[in-house]
Order: C-alpha cells, then sequence, then structure tokens
C-alpha cells in the first residue's frame, strides 16, 4: 500500500505552518523534509540533510533567500537548492552543481502537498473551495495510517452553526485509502469536513481536516476547539488500538548518492558547461541612461543554480554571443537579470539587446559561470564599480548584505541617471558610495582616499572600464593591498591581439599534439581535434577556457590573470594566449 | 552584584542567564561540578541549598534557590517595564504561575531524559518520556490556539513573560533526551519567537535564530 | 539469553574504555554497556581493576571482593579511564607520550551520553570547518571561516592517521593580542573508536595541550564519549577546565544527534566531501580498509 502511495500527494502541512524565515520539520512515509517559505513566497520541500555530512537541515536557518545548515554553513538557494557558498573555502567558487534532493510543493485548499515522485496533479476535492475553508489544528496519531481512517469513518462531530445541539448526523461523502469527506446535518445546518491522512512512517500518521466553509469570527474558534477536541479522543483511541498491536519497523528511507564527481576532491579549476538554456524575456526596461535592464525566466523548469559574480552568455538573435553579469540578489532564483549597456562602437551586441529584442521574446542563454567569485570571509570588503561594472558587484553585494558583512559599494558614473538598477541599489542605503561626474585625476584621488585603508583580510573587488580598473589596480598596490586581496574582472579585453606567432601544443592528459598557426588560437585548434574545452568571452576577460601549463613559456594576451599568476607560468587563457617557447604542455 | 551559582549545561541555570540577559543586567557566577563531580551535593553547596539543587542565586544578602522562584525575583526586582511579571495584573500573575509550574513538570520530565541519556541518571526514562510528550501536546494546542487568536506567547499578554523564559530551556534540549519536537509545530514556532526576543543568548546544545523578516 | 549483539572482529578485538578510575568508587559494582552488552567493574582502594560481563549475582551499587570476581573480561588501565575488551584485544593500548610528563593536568572533563555513532563522533572531532558556527566565538568566530591546506597521512607502522599543519583562526587566542590569530592543531585517530587533539599552550609557545576523546560504543548509535584533557594550566580550578571542555562538547552534542544516518556511510558517495574534510576521508577509507562493519554503513562490495 505505502509503494503505491509514493506517486500520490500528500499535504504534509498546513499553509499555516509556514511563516516567514522558519523551517518546518515534515515527514513522509519514513522520509524526513525541511520545509521552508522563502520571502518570495515559494515554498521549498527538501530532503531535511545537507549533502555535506548529513546534519537535519530542520535545524538549519531560513534567511529568507537561502537556508543555511548549523554545521559549516553551507547555504543553499531557494527554488534551486543548489549551494552558492561553502564558508571552509572562501576563494573558491563551487566548482560542481551540489544540489540537495528537492521534492514538488503545491499549495492547495490550506494545505501544502508533496509527494516522492507523484503521477499527475494535485486532486480536485469535491465540495471543497480554495476561497471559503477552515484548516482544523492538524493531529499527529502515533498510529498507522490505515487504522487511524478506520476510526474516521466512524467519526463524529457537529455542523459549524449547530455546535451545542445533538448529535448531528453524519454521512460518508467519499472514502479512499488515505482520505475521507464526512457531512454532518442538524436542523437545517450541514458542514463536509474533508480528513486527509498523511503517512509518516509506518506507525505514524497526521490528520489534517478541511471544513467546506470558513466561520467568521468568535465561532470560529470555537468550532476548531470543537474539532480538535473530538479528533483528539479519536486519536487516543487509535493509539491505544496501536499499541496494543505488534509495531511495525519503521521505514528506512533510501538516500540518493550524490553523482561520482562530487564523491571525488573536487579540483581547483572551474569548468561550465555548454548546455544551453532557452528564456523569456519577461521584462525589459530602462535601468538608467543607456543601460538596459533584461529580466529572464526559463522557458519550462528552473534557473541553474548561481553565485555571485557570475555571468551567462546570451545567444542573440543575430548570432552573437555576448556575456553579461548576473546582478540578481541571493535567493532570487526564478530569473536571471542582467543590464546592457548601448555601446556606441556596437558590433551589433548591445544593439540588437536594445534594439531588437523585445519582451516576449525567446533566447538561448548559457548556465552562469563564476569566473568572478566573491570570498565572503573579509573582515570588510570594498567593490570598486565604474558604469556598467557595476552588474557582478551588485550581485555580491546584495550577498554579502544578506549575511550582514561588512562592505561598501564604490560605484563611479558620470551622472545620477547613469547609476543602473536605483530599486537594487537604494536597499544597500550608506554602504552605497556613489562618486559622481569625476574627471579621471578626480577618480584617481578617490580611488586613493577609498583605498587608503587596508587592512588584513580586507579584500576589494573592482569592475570597469579597462582603463579605470588599471587605475585602480595601481593605486591598490601603490596603497599596500596585497595581490591576492585585489580581485577584477573586465568587461573586455582591449589589448592589440598578436596571432603571429605558430608553435606545438601538447596536451598531456589526451595524449595529443597539436600544431598552432599564426591566426589560430589554441582554442580553435583544440575545437577542430575535437577536443572539449569550454569558454565563454574568447577575448581574455572572463577566464572560463583556463588551462594549466605544464611546461613551455606562456605569451599572455589576456586581462583575466593577475600579475604574479602571469609571472608564475602556470595558467593561460586558451582563446588569446599562446607561446613563446616553441612547444606548449597543457593538463588538459 | 547578583551572584548565580552554576552550571553551563543545565537548562535551569540557563533560564536565569537568559532572563538576566533579556533584563540587561550583569551578575557573576560561581561554577558548581555538577557533573561529573557533584558538587551540588557537597558539604558546602547544601548549606547554600538542602534540596543539593542547581541554581541558587544570591543577590543583596538574599539567597533564593528554584528557578521558577528566582525568575519571579528578577522580573520584580529588575524589570522596570513592569512586563515579564507584571505585579499588578492579577490575572495575567495566576496565568503565569500556572505556567510555571507547567515549567516545573517539564524539568520533571523532559530534563529528567535528557540527565538519563546524557548523564546516566537511573530512572524511568520510558515513563519521562511519555510525560514529556503529554506536556508537549498540551503547549503545542495551547500555542496553537493562541496564534489563531493572534497572541505569540504562552500567557495572553502581548509581550513574553517569565512563563515563556520557564518553559524554553528544557524544551528546546529536550531532543537530547531522546523527546523530538517533530509532531508540534505550534512549540516549534514559539521556540523561534523566543529565540528572537532582544538579549536572547544561547547555551550549549541550543542554536539561534536567523534574523526575523523585516516588515 | 546470550547472542553476541556485535559481530565485527575488529571492534570486538579492540580495547573500549569504560568509566574513570577516579570516579569508580572503591568496593563498589558499577555497570555499563560496551556493543550491546552489560559489564561491570570494581576497583580496590588503589586501583586494581576487575571487569566481568553482568551477572545477576553482582548487582550495580553491591560492594564487592575484587579478588572474589572469576570469568573476568581482559581490563587495564590508561590515560585516566578503565579499559576492557569483549575479544582478545592487543597487548597495547596505542601511546600518549605527553600523558607521562609530571607538569601536566590530567583529568576527565566529562563522560556524556551521545545519540550517534562513535565514528560520525570522531569525524566531528577531527572537523575545523564547524568552528566559526558550532562553537561561535570561542574556537572560531565569522567571517574567518577558512579552513587552509594540511596534511593528512595514514602512517603504516603506527597504524593511525595523522593530520598536520592544521591552522584555524581562533578569536581571542591569545591574552596578548585582543584580536584572534591562527591556532595550530595537530590530530591522531590512533584507533577506530579514539582521538588525540595536540592544541598550541597559550601558556608554552613549545608545547601543546592534548585533548582526547575516547568513545565506548554501547550500541551502533549510541556512545558514551569520555573526554581527557592532559593540559598545562597551573592558574585554573579542575572545575573550570571542565566547564570549558563540557561547554565545547555541549555545543557539538545537538549536532551529532542530528545527523542522518547516525552510522557513518563508508560509500564515497554518500556525502559530498570537500578538501576541508580530507582527515575524514582518510579516517573513512581507513575504516573500510580495517574491515570495520560496526557504526558505519560499509560500502556496497
Amino acid at each position: 500500500m505505502l509503494e503505491e502511495a509514493r506517486n500520490r500527494w500528500h499535504p504534509i502541512a498546513s499553509t499555516s505552518d509556514l511563516p516567514h524565515r522558519h523551517v518546518f520539520h515534515g515527514q513522509l512515509m519514513g522520509r524526513e523534509f525541511a520545509v521552508w517559505r522563502a520571502d518570495d513566497g515559494f515554498v521549498n520541500v527538501w530532503e531535511n540533510r545537507c549533502l555535506h555530512r548529513g546534519v537535519r537541515l530542520s535545524i538549519g536557518i531560513n534567511d529568507g533567500r537561502e537556508l543555511k545548515c548549523q554545521y559549516h554553513g553551507w547555504r543553499y538557494a531557494n527554488r534551486t537548492a543548489g549551494c552558492t557558498y561553502i564558508p571552509a573555502h572562501p576563494a573558491d567558487a563551487p566548482a560542481r552543481t551540489i544540489t540537495n534532493r528537492t521534492f514538488p510543493a503545491v499549495e492547495r485548499y490550506g494545505l501544502v502537498w508533496s509527494a516522492e515522485e507523484p503521477i499527475g496533479e494535485v486532486p480536485d476535492i469535491a465540495g471543497l473551495a480554495e476561497c471559503d475553508l477552515l484548516v482544523l489544528r492538524a493531529i499527529p496519531v502515533n498510529a498507522p495510517a490505515g487504522r487511524v481512517i478506520e476510526r474516521l469513518k466512524a467519526h463524529r462531530f457537529q455542523p459549524s452553526g449547530k455546535l451545542d445541539a445533538a448529535d448531528g448526523e453524519i454521512s460518508v461523502e467519499a472514502a479512499q485509502e488515505f482520505s475521507i469527506a464526512l457531512r454532518s446535518r442538524y436542523g437545517g445546518s450541514e458542514t463536509l469536513a474533508v480528513f486527509f491522512v498523511q503517512p509518516v512512517d509506518s506507525n505514524r500518521s497526521v490528520i489534517r481536516g478541511v471544513l467546506d466553509h470558513g466561520v467568521q469570527g468568535a465561532g470560529r474558534i470555537a468550532v476548531l476547539r470543537h474539532h480538535n477536541e473530538r479528533l483528539s479522543a479519536l486519536r487516543d483511541l487509535a493509539e491505544r488500538e496501536a499499541a496494543a498491536a505488534p509495531a511495525p519497523a519503521p521505514i528506512e528511507p533510501v538516500y540518493e548518492r550524490v553523482s561520482p564527481e562530487l564523491a571525488e576532491l573536487p579540483e581547483l579549476t572551474t569548468h561550465g558547461r555548454k548546455a544551453a538554456l532557452r528564456v523569456t524575456v519577461s521584462k525589459k526596461w530602462p535601468a538608467a541612461d543607456g543601460i538596459a535592464g533584461f529580466e529572464l525566466r526559463p522557458v519550462k523548469g528552473l534557473l541553474p543554480t548561481f553565485h555571485p559574480g557570475a555571468h551567462i552568455d546570451v545567444h542573440m538573435p543575430n548570432g552573437e554571443i555576448r556575456q553579461y553579469s548576473i546582478t540578481n540578489g541571493p535567493g532570487e532564483t526564478d530569473r536571471f537579470v542582467i543590464g546592457v549597456k548601448l555601446e556606441r562602437d556596437s558590433k551589433g551586441g548591445s544593439k540588437c539587446m536594445h534594439e531588437t529584442v523585445r519582451e516576449g521574446d525567446v533566447l538561448a542563454i548559457s548556465e552562469p559561470r563564476n569566473n568572478f567569485p566573491l570570498r565572503r570571509d573579509a573582515v570588510k570588503t570594498l567593490f570598486v564599480a565604474g558604469g556598467i561594472g557595476i552588474t557582478p558587484l551588485l550581485a555580491m553585494a546584495q550577498a554579502l548584505k544578506n549575511q550582514n558583512l561588512a562592505y561598501e559599494l564604490h560605484y563611479f558614473a558620470q551622472t545620477e541617471a547613469q547609476l543602473a538598477f536605483p530599486d537594487r541599489l537604494e536597499p544597500l542605503g550608506n554602504a552605497l558610495k556613489p562618486h559622481l561626474g569625476l574627471s579621471p585625476e578626480q577618480t584617481g584621488a578617490a580611488l586613493r582616499e577609498l583605498l587608503s585603508s587596508y587592512k588584513r583580510d580586507m579584500h576589494l573587488y573592482i569592475c570597469g572600464p579597462g582603463p579605470m580598473l588599471e587605475a585602480a589596480r595601481a593605486v591598490a598596490a601603490e596603497q599596500g593591498w596585497p595581490e591576492t586581496a585585489v580581485h577584477f574582472e573586465y568587461f573586455k579585453n582591449t589589448n592589440m591581439i598578436d596571432d603571429s606567432s605558430s608553435f606545438q601544443v601538447a596536451l598531456a592528459r589526451s595524449c595529443v599534439t597539436l600544431k598552432v598557426p599564426a591566426g589560430k588560437t589554441i582554442l580553435e585548434a583544440m575545437r577542430e581535434a575535437g577536443i572539449d574545452m569550454p569558454s565563454s568571452c574568447e577575448q581574455g576577460a572572463c577566464g572560463t577556457c583556463l588551462a594549466t601549463v605544464i611546461e613551455g613559456e606562456p605569451d599572455h594576451q589576456d586581462v583575466y590573470l593577475s600579475r604574479s599568476e602571469r609571472e608564475s607560468g602556470t595558467k593561460i587563457m586558451t582563446c588569446v594566449s599562446r607561446a613563446k617557447s616553441a612547444r606548449l604542455v597543457l593538463d588538459i | 552584584m547578583i551572584t548565580l551559582y552554576d552550571y553551563e549545561l543545565s537548562g535551569n541555570c540557563y533560564k536565569l542567564r537568559l532572563m538576566m540577559s533579556f533584563l540587561g543586567i550583569g551578575y557573576k557566577t560561581v561554577p558548581v561540578d555538577f557533573y561529573p563531580g557533584r558538587e551540588h551535593k557537597s558539604e558546602w553547596f547544601l548549606k547554600l541549598n538542602p534540596l543539593g539543587q542547581l541554581p541558587v542565586l544570591e543577590d543583596d544578602g538574599l539567597l533564593l534557590r528554584d528557578a521558577q522562584a528566582i525568575l519571579v525575583y528578577l522580573a520584580s526586582k529588575y524589570d522596570p517595564s513592569n512586563r515579564w511579571y507584571p505585579r499588578d495584573n492579577p490575572a495575567l500573575l495566576g496565568e503565569i504561575s500556572q505556567w510555571l509550574a507547567f515549567a516545573d513538570g517539564i524539568t520533571g520530565t523532559a530534563s529528567a531524559a535528557r540527565l538519563h541519556d546524557g548523564l546516566f541518571y537511573e530512572l524511568d526514562i520510558d515513563a519521562a518520556r511519555v510525560g514529556a510528550h503529554r506536556l508537549f501536546r498540551i503547549l503545542d494546542e495551547h500555542l496553537w490556539f493562541g496564534e489563531q487568536e493572534g497572541r505569540d506567547w504562552i500567557c495572553s499578554a502581548n509581550h513574553p513573560t517569565i512563563a515563556d523564559v520557564a518553559c524554553f530551556p528544557y524544551v528546546i534540549l529536550s531532543e537530547e533526551g531522546g523527546i523530538p519536537r517533530q509532531d508540534y509545530p505550534a512549540i516549534r514556532r514559539w521556540c523561534d519567537r523566543v529565540k528572537r526576543i532582544k538579549g536572547f543568548i544561547v547555551m550549549s546544545g541550543v542554536f539561534p535564530a536567523g534574523p526575523a523578516k523585516a516588515a | 539469553m546470550n547472542t553476541r549483539k556485535c559481530t565485527d572482529p575488529v571492534v570486538l578485538n579492540l580495547w573500549h574504555p569504560i568509566g574513570a578510575i577516579d570516579e569508580t568508587p572503591a568496593g563498589i559494582v558499577v555497570e555499563t554497556v560496551l556493543l550491546e552488552e552489560r559489564v561491570s567493574l570494581a576497583k580496590t582502594a588503589d586501583n586494581v581493576v576487575a571487569v566481568w560481563r553482568s551477572r545477576p549475582d553482582l548487582r550495580a551499587g553491591d560492594t564487592v571482593e575484587i579478588a572474589s570476581i572469576a570469568d573476568r573480561l581482559p581490563a587495564k588501565l590508561a590515560y585516566g579511564y578503565v579499559w576492557t575488551s569483549l575479544g582478545s584485544p592487543p597487548q597495547d593500548i596505542f601511546p600518549i607520550p605527553e600523558y607521562a610528563e609530571g607538569d601536566r593536568r590530567k583529568l576527565n572533563a566529562a563522560t556524556i551520553g551521545v545519540n550517534v555513532s562513535a565514528p560520525r563522533a570522531i569525524e566531528n572531532f577531527l572537523d575545523m570547518g564547524h568552528f566559526p558556527y558550532v562553537h561561535t566565538d570561542i574556537l572560531g568566530v565569522e567571517p574567518h571561516t577558512e579552513v587552509k591546506e594540511y596534511d593528512v597521512e595514514i602512517s603504516v607502522d603506527r597504524d593511525e592517521i595523522l593530520a598536520t599543519r592544521c591552522r584555524f583562526f581562533q578569536p581571542m587566542a591569545s591574552t596578548a593580542s585582543d584580536g584572534g590569530a591562527d591556532v595550530d592543531y595537530v590530530y591522531r585517530v590512533p584507533h577506530p573508536f579514539c582521538s588525540v587533539l595536540y592544541k598550541s599552550s597559550p601558556l608554552d609557545e613549545t608545547r601543546r595541550d592534548v585533548i582526547a576523546v575516547f568513545l565506548q560504543p554501547v550500541d551502533q548509535e549510541h556512545v558514551r564519549a569520555h573526554m581527557m584533557l592532559c593540559v598545562l594550566d597551573e592558574d585554573n580550578e579542575d572545575k573550570v577546565i571542565k566547564r570549558f571542555q563540557q561547554t565545547i562538547f555541549g555545543q557539538d552534542k545537538p549536532i551529532l544527534e542530528n545527523q542522518v544516518p547516525k552510522r557513518l556511510p563508508l560509500d564515497p558517495r554518500a556525502e559530498t566531501p570537500i578538501r576541508a574534510d580530507k582527515s575524514a576521508i582518510a579516517y573513512r577509507r581507513w575504516l573500510s580498509q580495517k574491515g570495520v562493519t560496526y557504526g558505519v554503513i560499509p560500502a556496497a562490495a
């Protein structure tokens, strides 16, 4: 009986069991759930177990956007249940998709419904109308569901309008394996009560009752108390019976194994996937002067988990591909919000987004990639944004704000009207420091001032136009910021690429040696040889096609690697950089 | 200066630390090696409390035993807002006393089960757990109807009272005695609310709550 | 009924701690549970101990003449505890050389019952990443959450796990500076259910405090955790030192009791390790290699 029950929808909680910032501890047929409502209203039903070390998530913290495990502070996103941050390794973007097991959740008839593997929709219940109901107090019973249903067949209660009268006349309107509908009539009054029996475990259940009409005023509590008394009496009887019978063994839940790559220790590199997602432009609006905001929602299913600092590739109707940072705050997982600045010398990317793409259009995007990960172990974090460089930093600032960590967001722009996403900037309050209309010299002075306060365990994130970024990096170095504390993302590589060299590339793990002639990139040569390598901007800015150099001297032409990374000669961006030596050995 | 004779893992001592934190008053502690040293049965301690039980509190020459009694004293003396133990509201005082006695019942069952499981006290563990579940059912029902009537706390005031402080510790520690709270969703929500009272502090075995949603 | 509950030969043949010698009254029977069997112990005034499978004629609380007890189990006194075995134990219990140093304070911080398997408790003892979250403001504090790279080896000749170069940020690490600092740790797992921690001493830079947890497996999902301290501390009363350790352990307890499943899964795909868990991964492999089945969920063959 219980096997079949796995395919059925069962109520597992009352809607009122899920106030904001609470985690409800549920269970269905032996399997425990952590159930929580995010601030956006979404109800999450998850396996009650952190994937890391098995700690119950029902003792975790619901911060409105994410659920935080009490043991190691791992954070899981609303809706996707993807892990967004692992505090033990603050410098790493979670390289792998660590996603908790989720179960479907539907709110109906004042109850939250779920199932292990449901077939079909939550059933329509004859006689119950969504807008006019009274949900009774749930009664947990230490007895099997079948025994409780049997008891309910003889259950008696009064119509809501006639609590004090002699016994009402009861008729069984419908009875199924896990539910029963009873009608009580007395002197022209009648009430339909539907009782669902949730099989919690082999020997435990919960009776969840719903009446067909709400009751207003003082009578409401009286009706609730009436049913609570009657059902409690029924519970006591069922428990006495169950205690006299041999107790069935509890159901052992089967936990899904994690994917094989999660069982291995992660490598330090990040691999994005190329799988394109289809999204609808659900909203397009002027996010600032010259900047269009786009809200992208999945055509079906859920969007993948993103981390602050991540970007997506957007495939445009005209065939161009561009990278845009996700500006979302934590837990905002039903859509991606990006900002697109109209470039004067646009080759068709931003122009197409501004002029051609409209609300309702469908676009293809890549999964989010994060080559600009945010540490959250700084005593204070400074963000320096120039113009459209605000977008990744905005996501980061919202994440730190949510965790109540110290940060400042310095935003350089010409005019107030150019400050993008005012709706997202406003909640940051005093942490937002706009710097408006400054000349390059004034910008330099402002940077010197704001970067003068370096202390150990502070971190700096910079994103903006090349010249400003160069200036900020130079000032930071001058003011004693160690390179490891300075993180930056260029949105394009303005270096002139010299692709005149020719050389050999040996791929150590693939056991192939390739010739890279002038005019062709390492990435192109690999692709022609059928070797898969993730890439995104393909101009040396985003960091996606990073490879490890085992031997040979790279000729760096990117803007992604830091000075010491370049000097170490152990990393290379395969989309633009080349070799100074005749031969390069890569760990691919 | 108030002196609290204290044992870190004692829920009854925690009641007083919690109360004094809510009230924002300073105190010093004298650690008592309740376990494994059984110092509460030592000669010097029995002079403070012949019952040989923690906690004991000393203030201004006054020596008091019994957690619930001390809550009454602290709230009466140190709460200028007169909310934790409203001296001029007889009905509420009656309610509070009723729930203080209930808290004693929780100590006799849930705390006893915890002592059995954690510190190997010899007692009828099944009876302790059954007794705790009986009380938790009553408390959950009471709190659920309270929520239905717009009441967040144990007593019928729109603010917490010492009744909440008295009941909270051994409810939140009940799992250490093998008494899960899964079947008491209203109790679980009330625990979150207690944890969000300004001045809340934890003890070993109690986790803090996250921030409430801004209104 | 005398059915043997534990059938794991590796675990049956281990030495297990069953009580702190100082807390055992002389000449009186004390009862406890080991591997689901009731065992009794008693000692003389000069700490000669006897351990035996409990029997009806000698009940807990009875006075007893130690010399008269027949059919004894193996018994040993080590590190302040009585150890026994239900099988054929090795000659010696693993060494803790520092225990012999005369200027150290040695005490049982407490013996506490926990509803968890012994291996889960060992793993938690080896773990640093939880310090800011579970031992907030004591052993760690946000945002200092990083577990820095450290080294782990399974020592073949000593048959134990050794984690070295472990460092973790601790607030108020020294009285000299108001900020925190990294504290050094070394972890040993010399016994499937025992672990020894060495931690830089705030009093003497050249020496380390030793804190050990010896787990008495009551059954597969319950332990009695004996916490041994062997520390350099001249100032504090015993009860102050114990209070600190009990506070820490009391914070771990609800985490341990909320881990599911309670037995430690040895299948590498049961949970998700990160680099910070290197010592736990080594521990799980080591248990697998030894063929331990008690308190664990063995990996499917």
